[in-house]
């Protein structure tokens, strides 16, 4: 299958790890993943006022840029840009205001003549033909999960794994349409086609805090360790989620928890794609271990599954 | 909680302002909790989201703006997401921020963020807290 791939800004900063897994395992699998060439940030959170037109304009232009490249779906990991793109395009498809509005703004995209003046601006309307799609979803509905587990070349047999949703991932349901928000299960199915044991824990789509961990750091801390605690209790050896934001508050935040819950242990934390790298038997460099705060290594080793 | 209710207060612009802002149906709120028992954050807020949502119907405009739990939203959409009048509360939260924000309150700008946690933090992270802070 052709896909763009959209990676965002956290991507090519503080978690290539995520980015460099997913496009390995991307190519492991035959697809055809093309980064955009341009892109700006998606505008991390949907706007939530009726008047913030203006914050829809960044995810409407890259939806539009992969029309211009010639694929009608584009793929991301970051939970955060899905939800924005996936909320602007139905609000583009549902609002024919915000749709007019839209493309009122993409008409006035001019490349910056000094730097292309090769160039020729073609103006297409845009009305929400590109295809929102997470990694996720390549997965469960164009590859298969079945086929998945056939094409896993190293089982990660044993390794018990806690699959966390997190917020952007699964809301609203109504726009986002992922997954059951309050019931799911692709990735418990994600890691049983790869041989992992599945950790079942109540908190799998409490939110961890998010963005909160900047202006409320005490509540992020808080958040994080009810869900790590939870996912501990009920066996977990590692938790996996999607999210580069999750991944700071569950990674990062361990040293905060450890301070204020004398009684936690630390617990490594794994983006899924690094998971499906590593059974697809792709070449470590990709996987940035060091880029870990709570080193995975150890757990892996002792599993069989480094060297 | 001593609260002054005048019909003046209730048939206020910012009852009508707030729906507007928000796109919520703030008035078909029957304060069913739904919001409050689901929020991961009510722990650290002085109101919980649904006496937020009843003071706001009863145009206690003072209270809300003033209150630290709009700026406790995490906009993890649990609220929303289980609210059975379909009401987003994170939306109403923003549309409070927003028209609290002529009275030149910083909350989650720059200047309130420490300079290690800002070197560290993902960037999506940085550029959401400054959304909310109407940057």
């Amino acid at each position: 299958m052709k896909v763009s791939y959209y990676p965002g800004c956290t991507l090519k900063d503080k978690t290539t790890n995520l980015d460099d897994s997913t496009k390995a395992a991307a190519e492991a699998l035959d697809i055809d993943m093309v980064e955009l060439p341009e892109w700006t940030c998606c505008g991390a959170t949907h706007p939530l006022t009726e008047e913030k037109i203006i914050n829809l304009v960044p995810q409407i232009r890259i939806l539009s840029n992969v029309r211009t490249e010639g694929n009608d779906s584009v793929t991301t990991t970051c939970a955060f840009c899905y939800n924005t793109l996936k909320r602007a395009n139905k609000a583009v498809i549902d609002d024919p205001i915000k749709r007019q509005r839209m493309n009122a703004f993409l008409k006035d995209d001019k490349r910056i003549p000094e730097y292309d003046k090769e160039t020729v601006y073609d103006f297409k309307e845009y009305n929400g033909e590109t295809k929102v799609v997470h990694f996720l979803e390549i997965l469960r509905d164009t590859i298969g999960f079945e086929t998945l587990s056939n094409r896993v070349t190293k089982k990660l047999e044993g390794l018990k794994v806690a699959p966390y949703y997190g917020c952007q991932l699964l809301r609203p349901p109504e726009e986002v349409d992922l997954d059951d928000p309050e019931n799911p299960s692709i990735l418990e199915d994600f890691l049983r086609s790869l041989g992992c044991e599945v950790v079942n824990f109540p908190f799998k789509s409490e939110c961890c805090g998010s963005y909160l961990s900047l202006s409320a750091p005490d509540a992020a801390t808080r958040a994080s360790h009810t869900i790590l605690r939870s996912a501990l209790k009920n066996g977990a050896e590692a938790v996996t989620l999607s999210c580069p934001l999750c991944y700071y508050n569950m990674d990062k935040r361990q040293d905060n928890i450890l301070k204020l819950y004398a009684d936690f242990s630390t617990v490594p934390v794994f983006f899924f794609t690094q998971l499906l790298a590593l059974a697809l038997g792709v070449d470590e460099s990709v996987m940035g271990w060091n880029k870990h705060h709570i080193d995975p290594t150890p757990l892996l080793k002792e599993k069989g599954f480094l060297s | 909680m001593r609260a002054v209710i005048s019909t003046r207060q209730v048939r206020s612009e910012f009852v009508a302002r707030v729906q507007d802002l928000s796109g919520q149906d703030l008035l078909g709120c029957y304060q069913c909790g739904k919001c409050s028992a689901g929020c991961p954050m009510t722990e650290e807020m002085d109101i919980i989201p649904s006496q937020v949502i009843r003071l706001s119907q009863l145009g206690q405009e003072e209270d809300v703006l003033n209150c630290k739990t709009i700026w406790l939203c995490a906009t993890c959409y649990q609220c929303g997401t289980r609210c059975p009048k379909g009401i987003d509360f994170s939306k109403i939260a923003e549309a409070l921020r927003y028209l609290g924000m002529g009275k030149e309150k910083e909350v989650c700008g720059p200047n309130h963020i420490p300079t290690e946690i800002i070197a560290e933090a993902p960037q999506q992270a940085l550029v959401s807290t400054f959304r909310k802070q109407g940057l």
